[in-house]
Formats: C-alpha cells, sequence, structure tokens
C-alpha cells in the first residue's frame, strides 16, 4: 500500500483543488453535497466519479451544468459497483496494452445509502469481492432522498418517511433497526477489501484523510459516510455540522476505522468522554417528534448494544 | 492466412473477439452461451489473447460492467442466454442511450418456465426496443463475420450503438460446423481500433448520463431513432466491404433462396434457414413454387427491403421460433413485424403467420411441408384459412386434421 499525504488541519486545504464546484442545486445546508465537496477535494484531479442514482444524482446532474470538474458518470441504483468494475479494469488493461497513456485514475462509487446498501448491495459487494481498484463512499442521509424521503434500511428506528408515517396504528413510525453495512463490508467476508471506515461531514479532517488512506489502497476501499440532511429529517438548515457531531456524540453515529479486515482491533476516532442521550439528538429533528419515551428508550439500547458490540470503551446513558 | 477450422458459433465468436483485440470482457454462465467465455477464458489463461475477464456476480451486473468499461474507452463484450437476457432488462436503455458500443452475444434459449434449454428467440425479441442493433446468424461462419460487422456499424462513430450477436442456442453454439477463421490483417484492415470521442478522460471530464428535465428527453430520444435508422446505409456499406476483404458476400438485409419464378416464401430468421433450404428443394421437385426470404437484421428492421422483395410472391409464411402472447393475428413477434413493415406496400402478399421450433425443437422437412400445404391453401383460397398456425400443436386444436393431411401429403415427395 502506497503511503496516503494525510491533512492535519483545515488551513492545509485551502491549498487543494475543489472539484465539486458550484452548478449544483442541492438544498440550502444540503449534507451530502458538503460530503461530495470534501471526497472530491481529498481525492484530486485524477479522479472519476460513478454515481449510481440517488439525491446527488437528481440534484447535481442538471443538463449542461453539471458541478464536477473531474468526470462523472451516472450508473443506475443497482449497478455502481459493476460499472465501476468495467471502468477499473478498462483502464488497467488499456493502460497494460499501451492503448492509452493515463495515470490509473481514483474511481469513486459515491452511492447514497440505497444505492449501496439496499437495491445496490449486490453489485456493490461483489466489486468488493473481485477487488477491483475502486472506493466506494456510501453518503448516508438515512432515506431515499432523491424520490422525496422514502425509508431506506439505513433509516433509523422511529423515523417517519413517506413510507413509514406514523399513525395510531404504528405510533413508532419506522419499525426495524437499521442496515449496517460495515459489518457486512469490512468484517473479513470481503477478503481484498483492505480498508472500511466510517466518517462524518461533523468531521472534515478525519473525513478526508479516510478518502485518501482509503485511496491509498491497492484494491478497494469502503467509507461509510454520515451526512445529515435538513430536509429529509426536518431540521433548520444551518444546523447541519452541529447535528452530524450531535450524533457522534451521542452514539447514534460512530466514527472507527478497520484495517486490513481486522475487525478486532478497529480504531476509533472522536470517542466521547461519556455517550449523551440519544434524546439529545432525537429532539433535533422533527422526524422523531412523534416518539414516545417507550421508543426512546428502544434507539437508546439498540445504541447502547451496538457501542458495546462494536468494543467502545465510553460509558454509556441508562437505558430507561 | 485465413485459417479453415472445425468448431462452433461460440469458438467462432471467441475467434472474432481475439481478433477484434477486446479489452474487457464480462462473464456470467448460463446455458447455451456459456462455452463463448470458458473460450476466452482457456485463451486469456494460455496467453494468446490480453483481455481482462470479469466474473459478474449476474447478468445485470455483466451489462453493467461491460458499460463501464466502454464508457472508459475500452472495447468491451458479454453475453448471455434466456433468463439471463430479461434478468439484465434495466441496463438495455442505458447502455444504448449513452451510446456504448459494447458487443454482446445471445446463444437463444426458452424463458422460464419450465427449465428448458432449447432454442427460441422469444429471450432477445424482448429487448427490441431499446435501441441495441441485432440480427441472427444462420450458423458459425456467419456469426464470427456478423461480430466483426457489428463492431464496425455499432463503432462507427455516427452511430455508436451497442450490438447483439444473436444464434439460435444448440442449432449455431453447439454444432461444430466447418469456418474460416480470418487473419489478423485483414481484421484490421476492416475495423479500426475503437477511439471514441468522448470517455471519462481526467484530461478532458465530461459528465455521462447526466439528469435532465422533461423537454430535453425527446430530443435525445429523437437522435437515438434517427442514427438506428442511419445504421441501414452503414450495413450497405459494411457489407459490401466485408465482402472485398474477406471474399464473403452476404445480402445485406435479405437473402433470398430459389425466388425466382416463386409464388410462395418462407420467411425466417436464423439457424432454421438451414433445413428451410432443403425442404424447399424437396417442396420444388413436387412442383411447389416456394422460395424463402432469410431476414438478416432483425434491429433496425429491413422494411424498404422487405417491401421491395416480398410483393413478387402472392403468400408469405413468417416463421416465428418465438412466442408474443396475445399478439395480433395470432402470431409471433417476427410476423407481426413483418405485417407491419409491409401495412401500406403496394401489391404485398397475403401474410401468414406460423410459430414453429419452440423449445429448442428442430424444424422438421415434414412441418415445413405442412406449411408450404398451408400456404398453397391460401393461395388458392385468396386469403388466409386459418390465422397465426403453432405448426407443431395443431394435434390439439381444431386445425389438426388439415395440417395432418398436409403433412402426408408432401412427404411422398422426400
Amino acid at each position: 500500500m502506497a503511503v496516503a499525504e494525510l491533512i492535519k488541519s483545515i488551513a492545509q486545504t485551502t491549498d487543494l483543488v475543489d472539484t465539486y464546484v458550484p452548478g449544483h442545486r442541492t438544498c440550502a445546508g444540503c449534507g451530502p453535497a458538503l460530503g461530495y465537496r470534501l471526497v472530491a477535494k481529498a481525492a484530486g484531479k485524477n479522479t472519476i466519479f460513478v454515481g449510481p442514482t440517488g439525491c446527488m444524482y437528481v440534484a447535481n446532474t442538471s443538463y449542461a451544468c453539471g458541478p464536477w470538474a473531474v468526470p462523472w458518470t451516472h450508473a443506475q441504483i443497482t449497478n455502481g459497483g459493476a460499472v465501476a468494475s468495467g471502468i477499473a479494469e478498462a483502464f488497467r488493461m488499456m493502460i497494460a496494452k499501451g492503448k492509452i497513456k493515463d495515470e490509473f485514475p481514483n474511481i469513486i462509487v459515491m452511492a447514497g445509502d440505497g444505492g449501496c446498501s439496499d437495491i445496490g448491495l449486490q453489485a456493490m459487494s461483489a466489486m468488493f469481492y473481485r477487488g477491483h481498484k475502486v472506493l466506494c463512499v456510501m453518503y448516508d442521509n438515512e432515506s431515499y432522498a432523491n424520490t422525496g424521503i422514502q425509508v431506506s434500511p439505513s433509516t433509523p428506528y422511529g423515523a417517519t418517511t413517506m413510507f413509514t408515517p406514523a399513525g395510531p396504528a404504528i405510533p413508532e413510525a419506522k419499525k426495524h433497526h437499521l442496515k449496517d453495512p460495515m459489518p457486512i463490508f469490512c468484517a473479513g467476508g470481503h477478503p481484498y477489501l483492505k480498508y472500511g471506515a466510517t466518517a462524518s461531514i461533523g468531521y472534515p479532517i478525519d473525513l478526508m484523510n479516510k478518502v485518501r488512506k482509503a485511496l491509498a489502497q491497492d484494491g478497494p476501499a469502503f467509507i461509510h459516510l454520515h451526512v445529515p440532511c435538513p430536509k429529509g429529517w426536518s431540521f433548520p438548515a444551518d444546523q447541519t455540522i452541529e447535528i452530524a457531531k450531535l450524533a457522534v456524540e451521542t452514539g447514534m453515529w460512530n466514527l472507527y476505522e478497520v484495517e486490513n479486515g481486522d475487525w478486532a482491533n478497529k480504531k476509533f476516532q472522536a470517542l466521547p468522554k461519556k455517550l449523551k442521550p440519544v434524546d439529545e439528538y432525537l429532539q433535533t429533528q422533527k422526524r422523531f417528534s412523534h416518539l414516545q419515551p417507550e421508543h426512546v428508550a428502544t434507539i437508546q439500547e439498540f445504541v447502547n448494544a451496538r457501542a458495546q458490540k462494536l468494543g467502545m470503551e465510553v460509558p454509556l446513558p441508562p437505558a430507561k | 492466412m485465413p485459417i479453415k477450422k472445425r468448431g462452433t458459433g461460440l469458438t467462432a465468436v471467441a475467434d472474432a473477439w481475439q481478433l477484434a483485440d477486446i479489452d474487457v470482457s464480462a462473464s456470467y454462465p448460463i446455458r447455451p452461451y456459456t462455452a463463448v467465455m470458458a473460450e476466452l477464458a482457456k485463451r486469456i489463461a494460455n496467453g494468446t489473447m490480453k483481455c481482462e475477464m470479469v466474473h459478474g456476480e449476474g447478468e445485470h451486473a455483466q451489462f453493467s460492467i461491460a458499460h463501464g468499461a466502454s464508457m472508459a474507452g475500452a472495447r468491451a463484450t458479454t453475453g448471455t442466454s434466456g433468463v439471463g437476457v430479461t434478468y439484465a432488462f434495466e441496463t438495455y436503455s442505458p447502455i444504448a442511450g449513452s451510446r456504448c458500443p459494447i458487443q454482446a452475444l445471445i446463444g437463444d434459449r426458452t424463458l422460464d418456465p419450465p427449465g428448458d434449454f432449447g432454442s427460441e428467440h422469444t429471450d432477445c425479441l424482448t429487448l427490441r426496443d431499446n435501441g441495441w442493433i441485432y440480427g441472427w446468424a444462420q450458423d458459425a461462419q456467419e456469426a464470427l463475420d456478423n461480430s466483426l460487422m457489428y463492431f464496425r456499424i455499432g463503432e462507427d462513430p455516427e452511430i455508436m450503438l451497442p450490438q447483439i450477436v444473436a444464434m439460435d442456442g444448440y442449432f449455431v453454439t453447439h454444432i461444430a460446423q466447418d469456418y474460416e477463421m480470418p487473419d489478423q490483417e485483414q481484421v484490421d484492415k476492416f475495423l479500426p481500433k475503437f477511439n471514441p470521442k468522448f470517455r471519462l478522460d481526467v484530461n478532458n471530464p465530461v459528465i455521462m448520463g447526466p439528469q435532465i428535465e422533461p423537454e430535453m428527453g425527446p430530443p435525445l430520444e429523437w437522435d437515438r431513432h434517427v442514427v438506428m435508422n442511419k445504421v441501414k446505409g452503414k450495413i450497405v456499406e459494411v457489407t459490401e466491404e466485408f465482402g472485398k476483404i474477406f471474399g464473403r458476400k452476404y445480402a445485406p438485409f435479405v437473402e433470398e433462396y430459389m425466388t425466382e419464378d416463386a409464388d410462395m416464401v418462407y420467411v425466417l430468421q436464423g439457424a432454421h434457414a438451414v433445413t428451410c433450404r432443403s425442404a424447399i428443394k424437396y417442396l420444388r421437385e413436387a412442383g411447389y413454387k416456394i422460395g424463402m426470404c432469410r431476414i438478416r437484421w432483425f434491429r433496425p428492421f429491413p422494411d424498404e427491403a422487405l417491401a421491395q422483395i416480398l410483393p413478387k410472391f402472392k403468400v408469405a409464411g413468417v416463421v416465428d421460433t418465438g412466442t408474443s402472447y396475445g399478439a395480433p393475428c395470432g402470431g409471433g413477434v417476427l410476423s407481426t413485424e413483418v405485417k407491419a413493415a409491409m401495412s401500406e406496400v403496394p401489391g404485398k402478399p397475403i401474410i401468414q403467420s406460423f410459430t414453429s421450433g419452440l423449445g429448442g425443437e428442430t424444424i422438421t422437412h415434414e412441418e415445413f411441408f405442412a406449411m408450404a400445404e398451408m400456404m398453397k391453401q391460401t393461395l388458392a383460397a385468396g386469403k388466409i384459412i386459418q390465422s397465426g398456425t403453432w405448426v407443431n400443436f395443431n394435434d390439439y386444436h381444431e386445425g389438426a386434421s388439415q395440417i395432418n393431411a398436409a403433412k402426408t401429403e408432401a412427404a411422398p415427395s422426400k
């Protein structure tokens, strides 16, 4: 593995070139857009983005007005992993045959939670399994946001979406706890996946360095990126970063990385001294405003159990 | 120097792909197409061919991998059969819409249920509306030749469309035949290197497949419509040039067999043409004035060529080797297409639909004889007596006695 050049401070990032540039039409305070910008900035100019259908496709690719200064291509929501595999092997073979003089590019799939862990799961898993040199960034705004906020496997228990409204018969709204792609992809079942990490736009330097470490691998890498969505989650547009940080502080989101498939020895980042109660996080968003104390307790139990299962050594709030 | 070889339609296409120096091929196993990928794998392992073979986790991925490779600027191929064709369905329109000239080999197979390895054209015909260039090869030689011609046409800068080299499962994919493998110099002269105007190039960034406003869509669809019609001109040009370089002459659109003085013709595509020709020889001896028109391209559909050729005859019996349940006039896709193509042609023949050869069954001489007899009765009556005949199954419906009589009547001439 080549050693990645890591970023030490925000000040240092001003020297980096933006390749995700104005021209998009995302909502004010859009978490995914900020995530895209940071990923693109960390990756640099020798980069090709693959965008399976998702909100970052719908909001970004108005014809003749796209926000990329690097090549970008659409993939179906189902096949980001497969399209990226084809791109990677085409470059490898054309370079080997001397048909092109390009340096092998960074190939980054920016897949939403649906396009990666739901309908696109199969193609992504196959891409990791075959070991193509591609980074998959799953930008997770916890819903199908391109179609107007419908439930996805990433939607937390208790959140309202257009497909999971709260009502007298189903007071908690979404009934299922979320699906976690990190253990699916990074816990050893994909032998060529040498680097996996969770990241958050609330921690931009950490995110950018994870992107660089991921791109320095000789094979595939995966980053699960938490990106709050003001529209989908119903919070004021100027609160995106605060909410991203609060997610980490309450354990609703955990920052860690897994190198060489060593799931047992994951490294945690920004580990709080103790977790704040999840209620502090839930109260910031209208999607949780219908929750009763027992539902909040269910979420707290889930968060505590997950923290313990991951091996985060941090005091947990009581699950009432 | 070209080499004489004995092989199947699948090895013949593997030869074409090797000569075309493909960069990426995406595999997933399903019979009967699979052997083309096994052949590539062997050649790659032996070092005789330099190509990245990506093992997709299904047909949807296969076509997506080829799509990605093509966008990166590689010459990419894939292939499948039967339900594999339909599993990949989501990918066809995006590949054609982003004008990626990948090539797929489809070895026809019946769709489920039930599980049946036999050939039917239904699998490949389901994707007729997606902007792919395709047609059927009747034998291994034509499969190889079509593959080279399809690359040349599909990758033409004015065209840029994906292509399907279709062939009947078993009859073409698996029967060993003699064919000629051209030499590299001939192919290099005929097929330029794939050099797309736009690819995923960090020095010249482009956005591919953007989301657009609804009013911007129809112009792009119009482009695809226009270019598909432009393909016809290229087919004529390329078929002629192919003949000059390789010495094998093909009719650009419709191959005619024993059509001079014929008043009845079979209209069909694919491998059953081989049996059809020999059946015609017996029928001619028995006094039937019958010939054959074999359609070489299904998309774009050769309506102008048919409009010129078919009015020479009084009855045209279209032989469908596929199904389209509830289609007009009881026919299948091919007969529906032929009827549509001929709808406004003055002096058109009576067009009769036959369905035969389903499930990979051979269309026997007796069945061709029976169809000839039914066409003869149509000719005598001046109208179709039975609309939409399933030739093998008339035992089970009211036309049974007619078909059986026809079979025995025509048979002694053999």
